[in-house]
């Protein structure tokens, strides 16, 4: 490719465009040695990465063509079967009742750790590490996995969900929070220090009013995700459309698999909606 | 003339309004989700408490004894597993990516000459971005059968709805200046492409692409609950058997591998751009 650099453009001579300047003869310059070789190295080292994933994982990349042919097929089954729509309502609206606990208790629970994780509110550094591991275990596990856990531990229903929901919301709004926190303004604080605030009442004059919208956007934000990740949980036994989705696919019913996908994708696309335009109007 | 010192009375400033305005706006707001909450309780089929109670005095003992020793035997099992979760996540990015970079130029306003153009584009990711990745691989496990194939399928196609959406704004928010540069030297379409465009988009893309393969890990490791491939599969097995000391060995390996990932990817990420 940088050869083609060097003759390309050049090679065209005065056929291309207003000859103003060397007739022809402009080479353009190839980029620095150092940027070359980097761009080589990290090229090499995806494609290698690439090539023992694929031995690997036995990927079956022939899969990526006629599966898709298949895939397709497959859709033609899903047609859904319109008379089966009063049988989801329960179970959806099962979906939201989840997603609404699981921010809604994820908030409450995120916000003394938000000021316990942000630098510049954390009343010491042992306890903002102690926050931020806590914070790092509870996003390394997804939602979905969180659940498979709990249904073991608790019922068999909602309340295993609900309560995986809280946990995952927990981890992401306190991160994306504590980031919020640490990218205020300091003079307000500062303000508020020298006049011998103490440190509630500086988070609360100082710190809340400046990330109150952020913050209210990015719960609208955590709820999307909840609505997203509710749907699905069921799959493991917590509760929602989810385990509707699971019972009927092992009857191979899939009219009613294919409605209660469109319903799926009707409820994600209409919460998105409606948080996108709310969150828009917020900032 | 002397002047008569000012009164010694400090006021506190009221609040402005607009910022009153809005603390009143957050307490009704906080007040009614309150409300719906209690709503949501009332009307859910939440088990009793006793139910509750019996449940967790079953499950905790032995819960809590798996996991204070966890079965280190395990650990080439869940590696492997997890090695090969990592593989399908990398696999799974990097078809996204591709599909993605392909899209994304079907969603930029300043390449097609005008936004409305881009219309159509953007609507498709929006559309691919909806569909949650977990529905995608049981429509993939339904349809291909069980195994990794599916799960990197579902994650490159779930994909492509975010990182289409980054590409393209990435691509519309590109200096116009070097286009034209190779434009006025001669460069046809080919040359504007990979000249003007490919240089300044390629550091977000591949800062953009390690930020989706963050997320797709965490995606794999779930993947093998509905029989798509990676850990999720035998860890699924381990929990309906309650296997506590084994499942907490997997998770260990879990949470070890995404943080380091994450540690790694994010500091090559904040050397690219």
């Amino acid at each position: 490719m940088p050869d083609q650099a060097d003759r390309g453009p050049a090679s065209r001579g005065p056929a291309g465009g207003p000859t103003t300047g060397g007739p022809g003869g402009i080479a353009i310059p190839r980029p620095p040695a150092a940027q070359r070789i980097r761009a080589a190295l990290s090229f090499v080292l995806v494609a290698g990465l690439a090539l023992i994933a694929y031995r690997q994982v036995d990927f079956n990349l022939e899969a990526l063509f006629t599966g898709t042919a298949d895939f397709v097929g497959f859709l033609g089954r899903l047609a859904p079967d319109w008379s089966y729509l009063p049988a989801i309502w329960p179970p959806l609206i099962e979906t939201l009742q989840i997603a609404y606990i699981g921010t809604f208790f994820g908030t409450v629970l995120a916000i003394p750790l938000i000021f316990l994780a942000s630098a510049n509110t954390a009343s010491n550094g042992v306890s903002m590490w102690i926050a931020r591991f806590l914070l790092t275990i509870l996003r390394s596990i997804p939602d979905l996995l969180w659940a498979a856990i709990l249904v073991p531990i608790l019922v068999v229903g909602p309340l295993p969900g609900a309560i995986a929901l809280t946990l995952f919301s927990i981890g992401i709004l306190a991160k994306l929070g504590s980031e919020t926190v640490e990218s205020i303004d300091p003079g307000p604080m500062e303000a508020l220090r020298a006049a011998g605030a103490g440190r509630i009442a500086t988070i609360v004059y100082a710190v809340v009013p400046q990330v109150a919208a952020t913050m209210v956007s990015y719960i609208l934000y955590i709820f999307e995700i909840n609505v997203r990740a509710s749907v699905i949980i069921g799959y493991v036994g917590a509760g929602g459309i989810g385990f509707l989705l699971q019972v009927r696919l092992n009857f191979f019913d899939y009219s009613a698999v294919g409605l209660i996908i469109v319903a799926i994708f009707a409820v994600v696309l209409i919460i998105d909606g409606v948080s996108v335009w709310a969150r828009s109007r917020l900032i | 003339m002397t002047r008569s010192p000012p009164p010694p009375r400090i006021e506190i400033p009221r609040p402005p309004a607009a910022m009153r305005r809005n603390q009143t706006l957050i307490v009704l707001a906080a007040i009614a989700s309150v409300l719906v909450l209690i709503v949501v309780f009332l009307t859910m089929d939440l088990p009793t408490w006793q139910r509750i109670w019996t449940g967790l005095e079953r499950s905790i003992p032995p819960l809590l004894r798996g996991f204070s020793r966890p079965a280190f035997e395990l650990f080439p099992l869940a590696f492997n597993s997890m090695l090969e979760t990592f593989f399908m996540a990398v696999l799974g990015t990097l078809l996204g990516g591709v599909l993605a970079f392909l899209l994304s130029f079907l969603a930029a306003g300043n390449l097609l000459g005008g936004t409305s153009r881009a219309m159509p584009g953007k609507a498709l990711l929006v559309a691919i971005r909806t569909f949650p990745e977990i529905v995608l691989a049981i429509i993939f496990v339904a349809a291909l059968g069980p195994g990794p194939t599916a799960g990197i399928m579902a994650m490159g196609i779930h994909s492509i709805g975010f990182l289409g959406k980054i590409f393209s704004d990435v691509i519309e928010g590109i200096d116009p200046g070097p286009l034209e540069a190779v434009r006025a030297t001669g460069g046809d379409a080919v040359h504007v492409f990979l000249y003007g465009v490919v240089p300044q988009v390629l550091p977000e893309f591949a800062s953009t692409l390690l930020y989706r393969f963050e997320i797709n890990l965490r995606a794999a490791t779930i993947l093998g609950l509905v029989g798509a491939g990676g850990i999720g599969g035998p860890l699924l097995q381990r929990l309906s058997f309650r296997r506590w000391d084994e499942i907490s060995m997997m998770l260990i390996v879990i949470i070890a591998f995404i943080v380091v990932v994450d540690a790694v990817s994010s500091r090559i990420r904040r050397s690219l751009v």
